[in-house]
């Protein structure tokens, strides 16, 4: 248990690519922190440097305020759960909990008790003396949960652990992790590109782009306050809205014929979004502005409808509860509240 | 594929009746041969059931001289043998896994020069450079021993690179999850990489031996004192007396005896032996 700080961390492969230009996190002891971000964007450059897998290449990683570049993974004291779960696939439930404390001198008794009180927590118990390849993807998934746990690290690292697992199972273990962690009260390092694992899990977001931190905060606070273009898009499901459009005194424009009311003091070029789930189906008399519908998506719960409006070319998506279908080529009459919606520069993509 | 067709049945029977008779029968004759006098040879007809001289050419053969020339008996060659077939086979494995553990899993200055000299080995095995070697082990005074057989021929490509390929399929994690569970390059090398390999040391010991075991120019050339020969070049030695008459029944014998080490490895490895040609348990 224990605080991690990276102070300018950054990558550059020896082919000279850099992959991280310089990152500032500071994980407070016992926090959820999930890393997000499009892939190839250093999530996994990240959590490796913090193992000790991968070299840092400047900057300074601390753990409970001890140095940890030079350290070797294993003196870092933290556990990591890979994607594939990396069992050893020679050794039994019970061995592959049971080499990490082996290789730092633990007595029997201690491996026995610690072992099974992990796998007791996990619901291993009636698994210990089978092999990996005896066992199912979900149950291999607490394996590998279980030989992190073990050791009680600094630590916990986890790369993608769920995503081989199916959409029933994932939900699962997905709760089950949260708790374990609240339980344990380990710090935590989290990636995923799972949008809802993501806003589920964490205590603070970390969404990255290209290797920089986008922004940093609570997943309500990134939902609401996106502070770029970057996480508006990628935060939520379906993604923001964003037209660029220009704001004068006679409002938004949003075409030439349609100008929404708006009390801002910006005025020019910005980048307007609105979320799908903030644009609500109205009559025509209340109605901001019309969209000719192009696709329905109906899921039940709820129901994506794609459209265009006239003389725009971009696809709007509207969420509408319920089921609501509306023909194809009818005209969607929308209200678009203005305490929903973002501004962002359309130069910096910074939010206004 | 599940087919009922007699016919092709019956005529794939017959081919594996015929194949196993090839094999078989010259095994027969020769174990034959070996319990009849040894003129019953040069009438030129060959005897298709057991003589009455069995039990005392045996005995002959095995302990007291195999005779023709080779004075020592069977079993100290087929001790020789042992000695030299196993030391190559396990010489040859511990040395080619070492060199792949060292050339897959660590990243050294040279490495892919180092990786390409094992390689060029290949293109040298004992019978190309079988005068330098000769001359190397005789200055280190090793003709006549059981480490001038087994030391030049220990040296191998092939296994090197078979271990290679068999640890590059194991997945980067497995390395990585070792690593962050402490355990140091023996202790990977040891828990995990050894047990991972098992199948194919097996396989490649069975092969290893059997090549081991058969080596005949390099034993001819090295020993010249009877406590070192090794059964299979003395058969040679056997056949190849200037005069007198050849010992068919003796030879035999020791064919048959030269035959039985191989055959053991195989049958007792076999499991194994399949498992690390056609196992992908990473
Ligand atoms: N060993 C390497 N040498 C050079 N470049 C690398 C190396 N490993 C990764 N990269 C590059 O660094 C960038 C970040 O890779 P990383 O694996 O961290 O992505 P990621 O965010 O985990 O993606 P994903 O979601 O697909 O797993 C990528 O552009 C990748 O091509
Ligand atoms: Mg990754």
């Amino acid at each position: 248990m224990a605080e991690v700080i990276l102070n300018q961390v950054g990558k550059t492969y020896p082919n000279g690519y850099q992959a991280i230009p310089a990152i500032d996190l500071h994980i407070a002891d016992g926090e959820f922190i999930v890393l997000v971000g499009p892939s190839g964007c250093g999530k996994s450059t990240l959590l490796r440097m913090v193992a000790g897998l991968e070299s840092i290449s400047s900057g300074e990683l601390l753990i409970n305020n001890q140095r940890m570049n030079e350290k070797e993974p294993a003196e870092r004291d933290i556990a990591m759960v890979f994607q594939n779960y990396a069992l050893y696939p020679h050794m039994t439930v019970f061995d592959n909990m049971a080499y990490g404390l082996r290789n730092r001198g633990a007595s029997k008794d201690e491996i026995q008790r610690k072992v099974s009180d992990s796998a007791r927590l996990l619901g291993l118990t009636d698994l210990l003396e089978r092999k990996p390849k005896q066992l199912s993807g979900g149950q291999r998934q607490r394996v590998a949960m279980g030989r992190a746990m073990v050791r009680h690290p600094q630590a916990f690292l986890f790369d993608e652990p769920l995503s081989n697992l199916d959409a029933k199972l994932r939900v699962q273990m997905r709760v089950e992790i949260r708790q374990l962690q609240r339980q344990l009260g380990t710090t935590t390092l989290y990636v995923t590109h799972d949008q809802v694992e993501a806003m589920t899990l964490a205590d603070r977001l970390v969404v990255l782009n290209k290797g920089h931190a986008e922004q940093i905060g609570s997943p309500l606070e990134l939902y609401e306050r996106p502070a770029t273009t970057f996480v508006a898009e990628f935060i939520g499901s379906p993604s923001m809205n964003l037209l660029p459009v220009s704001i004068t005194d006679q409002g938004l424009q949003l075409t030439e014929q349609v100008s929404l009311q708006a009390d801002t003091k910006e005025r020019g070029a910005v980048i307007w979004g609105i979320r799908p789930e903030h644009l609500q189906p109205c009559s025509e008399s209340e109605a901001d502005f019309a969209l000719q519908v192009k696709a329905v998506e109906a899921l039940g719960a709820e129901s994506l409808i794609y459209g265009h409006t006239a003389g725009r070319s971009e696809l709007l998506v509207v969420r509408a509860p319920g089921p609501f279908t509306p023909a194809i080529d009818q005209m969607l009459y929308l209200r678009a509240p203005q305490q929903q919606w973002h501004l962002f520069d359309i130069n910096t993509q910074q939010r206004i | 594929m599940i087919e009922r067709r007699p016919w092709l049945t019956l005529f794939s029977h017959c081919i594996l009746i015929l194949g196993i008779i090839a094999v078989a029968l010259p095994i027969w004759v020769a174990l034959v041969a070996s319990t009849h006098p040894a003129e019953a040879f040069k009438q030129g007809v060959i005897p298709l059931w057991f003589g009455d001289q069995g039990w005392i050419t045996w005995k002959k053969v095995l302990f007291s001289a195999a005779g023709n020339g080779v004075d020592v008996p069977v079993w100290l060659m087929m001790i020789n043998s042992l000695v030299m077939a196993l030391a190559i086979a396990l010489g040859k494995i511990a040395i080619s896994i070492l060199s792949a553990y060292a050339i897959v899993f660590f990243r050294f200055p040279l490495r892919m020069l180092c990786f390409w000299i094992i390689f060029m080995t290949l293109m040298l095995p004992v019978e190309v450079r079988i005068v330098p070697t000769y001359k190397v082990v005789a200055d280190l005074s090793l003709l006549n021993s059981y480490t001038g057989l087994a030391l030049p021929l220990i040296a191998s490509a092939t296994a090197t690179f078979l271990f290679r390929q068999c640890f590059l399929t194991i997945p980067g994690e497995l390395v990585e999850a070792a690593r962050i569970d402490g355990a140091g390059p023996w202790r990977f090398f040891k828990d995990i990489l050894l047990p991972l390999s098992r199948t194919n040391i097996a396989a490649l010991f069975v092969i290893l031996f059997i090549y081991g075991w058969n080596q005949y120019l390099w034993p001819l050339l090295i020993t010249t004192d009877d406590h070192y020969y090794t059964l299979v070049m003395s058969i040679k030695r056997m056949v190849s007396v200037a005069e007198g008459d050849i010992a068919w029944n003796s030879i035999m014998a020791t064919t048959i005896l030269a035959m039985l080490p191989p055959v053991l490895v195989v049958v007792g490895m076999q499991k194994l032996f399949v498992k690390g040609l056609v196992d992908t348990e990473k």
